[in-house]
């Protein structure tokens, strides 16, 4: 009953303190709260963004949000035909690209080069047959294309370069990548595969934040298939776009329930994707985080003082409370509940901020990191989960110094005595 | 009259060691209820120490003390606390609103401390502030009011509680003597109407007209006492 009492009372107190206190003073510590918050979100959220925008680019451009790949002890999927065909039968199957991968090497210089014993310019390089189409609308390839064109499903011959294979692209990392030089749309290449060669007309240029997409040379399946001599038409890889990311695992039960599995190994994006990634991202979680508990602890200092100077300025008032029988409780409450307001509405403004303009604001204009499309990563679960730490720590910094002033002596709180 | 404060040499001191400053020396008081008491002396003759010990806001050094048949000395903090808000009502020097309530809920948080509701505490605190003329300063702040209004305020503050004894530390110390008059004379009639009992610490005589008893205190003792 006291304590219901004392609540009510404290709840008073700290509601007419919060009103009448100064305007200018209540905003500056809201806006401390507010940036503490944002500090808080933000810093940890932009460097788990920056990997969840190289995920993102990854699962938008290569992996899309099913993957199915050769079985152990398989080269390659088998009865791929069979397999799509099964896939164009499920609603829930948005778009999908099957790809033909396949090592090779790359001349560059072969016409120019009249000593057949001088230098080649060759690069060791991934190929990949796929379906201009199909891989368009499952990636977006097309729009990856730096310069020149994007493939013709109607022509032959014609090959896209990725931008690591070509000197003038890859020198700013340094001699590391093994590259072919003076490589332009329109150039020709040859592609030496074992024992087959066969020339194409390099049609553009792909360069992507991802590696993987920079790290490879396409050509339509049907070329892929006769240099390699790949009659069998079994793909090493179906990448698959289900209506809604969310569907990926459900879809990948269904293909699983359905028997596919028995040709494919199938794999949801978050099961393929590799553990560092996740290890990273969690790394740079905690950093972020451990960078916005700074911004905690300093808010925390901040809020001690503010209530500090508040209640030492009135310790005589806190006195004659306590002389006129108010309990001790009811007066720590009030500036409990002046901490909590400003931390409440402090987080509740950095909140609006967050999901209202910073979040929206980077998905439409992502930083440009040089390997990633950094984000605002702000998972709402752990948004909250740091939103209750900073209230608990906000609450606690105002009771402290309540506590340490409305503990002294009664009498000598009324009279301003220090003993 | 049944003693309602029996207090029995009572001593306070401040200081440790050679510095001990002893400000109540073996004092020896009873008041009986509806007393109007005046406590009188020079600065520094121990007359409010005296005050604060009979009023249970501090305690003495040494001594017994009875007030409303409860030994308030063996009482815990929190039982002082709780003892304080339902058995007395104070009236300090400085009024001693709290400056974010208005007026009416300056009296009503004693009232909520005591359990009263939100509607039985708003109708008690307007009744007390009419009684003290106030009726149309209910919603105001204490930055709002004059000094005597203000004090009238705290009067209305100690006695909604309808205590058994009130407490006054140098009500009019603060206020012209118009406004002092007005405040005594509201003390008073409590006082004469109600039958309260009253403990004032004063200097200035001509505010005593309403005490039965005048303590005149000295160095820490009571040096005499007249009763009218």
């Amino acid at each position: 009953m006291h304590n219901i009492r004392s609540l009510r009372i404290g709840l008073l107190l700290g509601l007419r303190q919060v009103q009448r206190a100064s305007k200018w003073t209540t905003l500056l510590i809201i806006f401390v709260m507010m940036f503490t918050f944002l500090n808080l979100i933000a810093v940890s959220g932009i460097l788990v963004g920056l990997i969840e925008g190289v995920e993102r680019a990854v699962r938008e451009n290569v992996s899309g949000d099913i993957i199915l790949s050769a079985k152990s002890g398989e080269d390659h999927i088998l009865e791929t035909e069979a397999v799509i065909r099964q896939l164009q039968s499920y609603p829930e199957i948005e778009h999908y690209a099957p790809r033909y991968i396949s090592n090779a090497v790359i001349e560059a210089n072969y016409e120019e080069r009249r000593d057949i014993g001088g230098e080649r310019d060759i690069a060791a390089v991934t190929v990949r047959g796929i379906d201009p189409i199909l891989e368009d609308e499952m990636t977006h390839l097309g729009d990856l294309v730096a310069e020149g064109e994007y493939l013709d499903p109607n022509e032959d011959g014609q090959i896209l370069i990725g931008v690591y294979y070509l000197k003038e692209y890859a020198e700013q990392f340094g001699d590391i990548f093994d590259t072919v030089e003076n490589v332009k749309p329109g150039s020709r290449v040859r592609l030496d595969a074992g024992d087959i060669s066969k020339e194409f007309t390099v049609k553009g240029i792909i360069e992507s934040k991802v590696d993987e997409i920079n790290f490879a040379v396409y050509i339509p399946e049907r070329e892929f298939r006769r240099v390699f001599n790949r009659l069998d038409r079994n793909a090493d890889q179906i990448v698959i776009r289900t209506t809604t990311p969310e569907l990926d695992s459900p879809t990948k039960e269904a293909l699983v329930a359905s028997g596919l599995s028995t040709y494919a190994k199938i794999q949801t994006y978050d099961e393929g994707k590799p553990k560092f990634v996740t290890d990273i991202k969690n790394t740079f979680n905690l950093l972020g985080t451990f960078i916005g508990s700074i911004g905690i602890v300093v808010a925390s200092i901040t809020i001690f003082i503010i209530i500090f100077i508040n209640a030492l300025s009135r310790r005589r008032h806190i006195g004659i409370l306590k002389g006129i029988g108010i309990e001790r409780r009811a007066i720590e409450i009030a500036y409990v509940l002046q901490a909590a307001f400003y931390a409440l509405v402090g987080s509740l403004i950095g909140a609006v901020l967050t999901y209202g303009v910073l979040v929206p604001h980077f998905d439409k204009h992502p930083i440009q990191f040089p390997f990633s499309d950094g984000i605002l990563a702000a998972d709402p679960e752990t948004t909250f989960w740091k939103f209750i730490v900073l209230f608990i720590v906000t609450l606690i910094a105002g009771f402290l110094p309540a506590w340490l002033i409305v503990r002294q002596n009664t009498l000598n709180s009324i009279l301003g005595r220090n003993k | 009259m049944s003693d309602i404060i029996q207090a029995t040499n009572i001593h306070r001191s401040f200081g440790k060691g050679d510095l001990v400053t002893h400000v109540l020396r073996g004092i020896d008081i009873t008041v009986a209820s509806g007393d109007f008491v005046a406590i009188m002396g020079k600065s520094g003759a121990g007359k409010s120490t005296l005050m604060y010990q009979l009023s249970v806001l501090d305690t003495p050094t040494d001594g017994e003390l009875l007030v409303d048949d409860t030994d308030v000395l063996g009482l815990s903090e929190r039982d002082r606390t709780a003892f304080r808000l339902n058995t007395l009502g104070y009236v300090f020097q400085d009024y001693a609103l709290v400056p974010d309530l208005n007026a009416r809920e300056n009296i009503m948080v004693p009232l909520l401390m005591a359990g009263r509701t939100w509607e039985s505490a708003t109708a008690t605190a307007d009744t007390a502030l009419n009684a003290v003329g106030l009726s149309s300063k209910h919603d105001s702040l204490p930055s709002q009011l004059s000094g005597g209004e203000q004090q009238r305020v705290a009067i209305a503050r100690a006695i909604a509680g309808e205590p058994k004894i009130l407490f006054a530390d140098e009500p009019t110390a603060n206020l012209d003597s118009i406004s002092g008059q007005q405040v005594i004379d509201l003390i008073g009639k409590l006082h004469n109407e109600q039958g309260l009992t009253v403990v004032m610490v004063t200097h200035e005589e001509e505010y005593t007209k309403y005490c039965n008893r005048i303590i005149e205190m000295e160095d820490g003792t009571i040096v005499s006492e007249k009763k009218r």
